[in-house]
């Protein structure tokens, strides 16, 4: 609301469409060795440009293949040393906080502040960590759980949403509400809004 | 699936209630709904009370079906059980399943979670269900609701 400055959505800009999807598919989930043939589906691209661009991958250390028996499988490479700063841009990007932004842009209307918290936005996620989301307007848990709903499954993990109307944020800040307070100085990921937008919110 | 599909998969256990027991859940629902607005209490508590409520509504509507949700994902079971018993729709229950995740995290992992807000909704959303319970029990087991 308000902000120049524009949230990154996805990656063309530094990424052609092939390395994207690639890079998405394998950095989201780094814990999980992912099928060739599961690679070629869900990037719904051309057979040959999938293998070439997997192929390139590995030989630049990004990625990770492995071959158990007539199955090749390709992982994002924790050894790679960039691997933090990839995953953290996958991640912002064309990962999770995509999936989100879309799911809950039926409702962004009224919502003022929406940010990713938690291990998550810390980038110290497990496979199994949850996403939690911090949704400040007026909407409902109701309605907030329904947009975000879909998305527990093609992120294969459980999304939380909290929701607070901004006047209730502003109450419970001033009451030094530890939760609320230890979200709001903690790493995020915006969705909707920025920091600039939350700072006027809790302060208001 | 059925609820006596779920039998045959051990999600449930046969039981014979009687109108004593079902007086004594719907007073439980009572109470619960009365002490989730206590003010005082935090939202997370309170979420958790008008939680039990529903939860416990739920169950009226289960053992005067014939049954309990087994120990395993004990609460899971007999929210679920809400579409074979009331005809709840996947989108109530599933409003009501959020609760129950909230629940885990507000109640056992992060003190605070809970807005005012989402404690409101869920209190609704258990006074919702206990007159769907009630109702559905005057027309369906008349016998069970003591006068």
């Amino acid at each position: 609301m308000g902000s120049t400055i524009p949230s990154p959505e996805t990656l063309p800009p530094l990424f052609g469409k092939t390395r994207q999807a690639l890079l998405a598919l394998l950095y989201t989930h780094p814990d999980e060795p992912r099928l060739q043939e599961q690679l070629i589906q869900s990037a719904a691209l051309g057979r040959g440009t999938v293998q070439r661009e997997l192929e390139f991958l590995v030989r630049a250390g990004i990625a990770r293949r492995t071959v158990q028996g007539r199955q090749v499988y390709f992982q994002a490479n924790p050894d790679c040393p960039i691997y933090p700063e990839l995953r953290s841009l996958i991640v912002k990007t064309a990962g999770v906080a995509d999936v989100l932004r879309a799911a809950l842009a039926p409702i962004a209307a009224r919502i003022r502040a929406a940010f990713i918290y938690g291990s998550v936005a810390r980038s110290e996620e497990r496979r199994a960590s949850d996403v939690d989301v911090m949704i400040i307007g007026e909407v409902t848990f109701a309605e907030a759980s329904r947009a975000l709903g879909s998305t527990q499954k093609t992120l294969a993990r459980e999304v939380n949403p909290s929701v607070y109307p901004p006047a209730e944020l502003r109450a419970k800040l001033a009451a030094k509400n530890h939760f609320l307070r230890t979200v709001i100085k903690g790493e995020k990921i915006f969705l909707i809004g920025d920091e600039r937008e939350l700072a006027r919110l809790a302060r208001k | 699936m059925s609820l006596q599909g779920w039998l045959e998969n051990n999600w449930l256990v046969k039981h014979r209630t009687s109108a004593e027991e079902i007086a004594s859940l719907l007073a439980i629902v009572e109470r619960d709904l009365s002490n989730s607005q206590v003010a005082g209490l935090s939202p997370d508590w309170r979420l958790n009370i008008a939680y039990n409520a529903a939860l416990q509504a739920a169950g009226a509507a289960l053992a005067a079906a014939g049954f309990r949700a087994a120990r395993e994902q004990h609460h899971y079971r007999t929210i679920q059980s809400l579409a074979f018993t009331l005809g709840w729709t996947a989108e109530k229950i599933g409003q009501l399943d959020n609760f129950r995740k909230k629940r885990n995290i507000g109640g056992y992992e992060i003190a605070g979670l809970v807005s005012e807000q989402e404690a409101g909704e869920m209190r609704e959303l258990a006074l919702a269900l206990r007159d769907d319970v009630l109702a559905w029990l005057r027309k369906n087991h008349p016998k069970l609701l003591r006068r």
